[in-house]
């Protein structure tokens, strides 16, 4: 699905990522954890081709193709995805129309037909059911006076529209109840298949109780240091980070 | 600057016997007046921002019988359904095409005046309203009687064309009368090569009144307009006002509201399309004369390359006046480097219990907006469309009438589709 070879990433020539090593295969589900400040977003943002992340060094390849060199939309209509940390507002934009904009665009990058408003509505009421929301949610504008809740599960409702191969959510767990948490992770639950691969980033083992991931691995100081399965989270939610800190140092 | 290309045209006004004589001692008293006050210049602190000395230095002539079509013009393009229409050619008003809703009473200028016990309004001395009772040729006396809900929309066609640098001075007067409704459009379209529209608008609204007015301007982008809208509002009244100004070489609208009587209420929407070298200019006056009065400005510009604006909002509350709320919002949205925008909110409060905001922003396209749309694979070029289509539908939407909204946001979408390819 996809393979990140040495990335080395800077934001404002500062260094954050130096030397990320990734291999996510079909149906594959990858947890990425760590603390503030060790990159995981910016492995997020410079997957999906945010500006002002500049790769200096390594090489994306996704389902064949260099991601690197395509822009942030062909990289979503070749089916690449991001639920974002912080959802942003669009005043006076039609939650509906956006949504049916970008499937649209999706499809016919895949060469199918556009949807018409009749049948997308019928399509998108049953996704909203998948994430619990009704349906006066797609009537305002995109994310404008959500709650954190609701917009999170906006990108969810995003994802499961889109219908793409690899799915990041970043911290899409943060700052939900345990509600919406059990919402979100059904949504994305529901939505795994054995051609469907996710990345998902986060500081909490919470939500993992409601997932089962295959990997997980962990980002310190802008490289995955370690990885290993449900078990490593296991121990990162009873010990904290400082004993791979301190393995690090044994090793290094 | 002197008058003397106006002096010109003045005589000759005076002399077409199709004009009553009976209105020219208020022409005369009025031209004298601004004579004595002149046109506006940039040292006056309310034309700061705006230059209009291709008008008072430009050499309009008066609309003549020759400026009349000789078969009546075409009227399809602007086809609005379930609206009845009355059409004004540069300044000549075409009998064949216009019709009016029942219950709606259309006064002579001479019976209006007889109804105004013989006074004639100049709105202050402001020189432009000076000039349009000098100089007024066209326009409409609507009264809606007591009680009267009028359903069906009244729209004015003013159409403009030609290359002969006429000016017209249209001249609205709408009185609803208590209790009563109306929607109003005007829409100002046309193709004159050059054109100068100077338009004096006077409403009134009783007790109780309600009046929705929609004013579009779209005529060609060679001509120089200027809109004087004055609101009286009694007690309980209500004036919603909508408006659109996308046409134009320049543009400036004076609105001047005074809520007199406990609940009246304005809400003033203004949304701004401008391009090449176009300079559009709202400026706005509210005063709270009377306590409980409710007012609400919501101005919106979206500028294209070097195009200019200008957004002027003043509330002014008045001493007495408590438990008034008062809100100004300008949003202006910046699309190339060469754009420019001016924004000036004010509130000038004399009372102490009050509610009032302001606020005005002025930037670029959100460019993280943006990429969030672009990253739901929507290519640049389609999301910054549905973004400034975004920014405006806040003001589109506000337009409370369902057919003229949809008519409304068509014809916007495809102005901004042309601009944006």
């Amino acid at each position: 699905m996809i393979t990140i070879k040495n990335l080395k990433v800077s934001v404002e020539d500062k260094e954050i990522l130096k030397g990320v090593n990734l291999d996510v295969k079909p149906g594959e589900l990858h947890v990425i954890m760590g603390r503030n400040g060790t990159g995981k977003s910016t492995l997020a943002n410079v997957l999906v081709g945010k500006e002002k992340y500049k790769v200096t060094n390594g090489t994306v390849c996704f389902n064949g193709e260099n991601l690197l060199d395509m822009s942030p939309e062909d990289r979503a209509c070749a089916g690449l995805f991001l639920s974002f940390q912080y959802p942003v507002a669009i005043p006076g934009v039609n939650n509906m129309y956006f949504l049916k904009a970008a499937v649209n665009a999706v499809r016919k990058s895949r060469g199918e037909e556009e949807i018409d408003a009749v049948d997308f509505l019928s399509m998108i009421r049953e996704k909203l059911k998948m994430v619990a929301l009704d349906e006066s949610f797609i009537h305002r504008p995109v994310n404008d006076g959500f709650s954190g809740g609701e917009k999170k599960r906006n990108e969810i409702l995003q994802m499961i529209a889109l219908e793409p191969k690899l799915s990041i959510l970043d911290e899409t767990d943060s700052g939900l109840d345990i509600d919406a948490l059990k919402i979100v992770a059904q949504g994305v639950n529901d939505f795994r298949s054995p051609e469907r691969s996710f990345i998902l980033i986060t500081h909490y083992q919470r939500i993992l109780n409601y997932m089962q991931p295959d990997y997980v691995h962990v980002l310190m100081n802008g490289k995955l240091v370690k990885s290993g399965t449900m078990e490593l989270a296991k121990d990162l939610e009873e010990k904290g980070y400082s004993w791979i800190e301190k393995e690090m140092a044994e090793v290094g | 600057m002197s008058l003397s290309n106006y002096k010109v045209e003045f005589k000759k006004m005076l002399n077409r016997d199709y004009f009553s004589k009976s209105l020219h001692p208020f022409r005369k008293e009025a031209f004298s007046q601004l004579e004595k006050t002149g046109f506006p210049t940039r040292k006056w602190e309310e034309w700061r921002f705006t230059n209009i000395s291709t008008i008072s230095g430009g050499e309009y002539k008066i609309s003549e019988i020759a400026d009349a079509p000789q078969n009546p013009p075409n009227i399809d393009p602007y086809k609005m359904n379930g609206v009845e229409s009355i059409v004004i050619y540069n300044g000549h008003f075409q009998k064949e095409l216009s019709s009016v809703p029942d219950g709606v009473s259309l006064l002579s200028g001479l019976d209006y005046l007889e109804r105004k016990n013989g006074k004639f309004d100049t709105a202050n001395n402001s020189p432009f309203d000076l000039l349009n009772t000098a100089f007024a040729d066209c326009g409409m006396c609507i009264v809606i009687e007591k009680d009267t809900q009028i359903e069906l929309p009244i729209r004015i066609l003013f159409i403009s064309n030609g290359d002969r640098s006429i000016m017209v001075n249209p001249r609205v007067n709408i009185d609803v009368e208590e209790s009563s409704s109306l929607t109003f459009i005007e829409q100002h379209v046309g193709d004159a090569v050059s054109f100068f529209q100077n338009e004096s608008v006077f409403i009134s609204l009783e007790n109780s009144a309600q009046l929705n007015h929609i004013r579009i301007q779209s005529n060609s982008d060679f001509t120089q307009n200027m809109a004087n809208i004055n609101v009286n509002q009694d007690a309980e009244s209500q004036y919603n006002f909508w408006q659109l100004v996308e046409g134009s070489k320049l543009s400036r609208s004076n609105i001047c509201v005074q809520l007199n009587g406990k609940n009246a209420q304005c809400d003033l929407n203004s949304l701004v399309l401008s391009k090449k070298n176009q300079h559009i200019d709202n400026y706005i006056i509210v005063n709270h004369n009377s306590p409980q009065t409710h007012s609400s400005q919501f101005v919106k510009s979206i500028l294209f390359d070097n195009s200019t604006g200008v957004f002027n909002g003043r509330t002014v509350v008045k001493e007495n006046a408590q438990k008034i709320t008062a809100h100004q919002t300008n949003k202006n949205l910046l699309l190339s480097k060469k754009a420019n925008m001016n924004s000036n909110p004010q509130l000038e409060i004399y009372a102490d219990d009050v509610k009032c905001s302001h606020g005005s922003t002025t930037g670029q396209i959100d460019e993280d907006a943006l990429f969030y749309l672009q990253s739901r694979g929507i290519n640049k070029m389609d999301a910054m469309e549905l973004m400034v289509t975004g920014f405006a539908n806040e003001v589109l939407d506000k337009i409370r009438h369902q057919e003229i909204k949809k008519v409304l946001h068509k014809e916007f979408t495809a102005k901004l589709n042309r601009l944006m390819s």
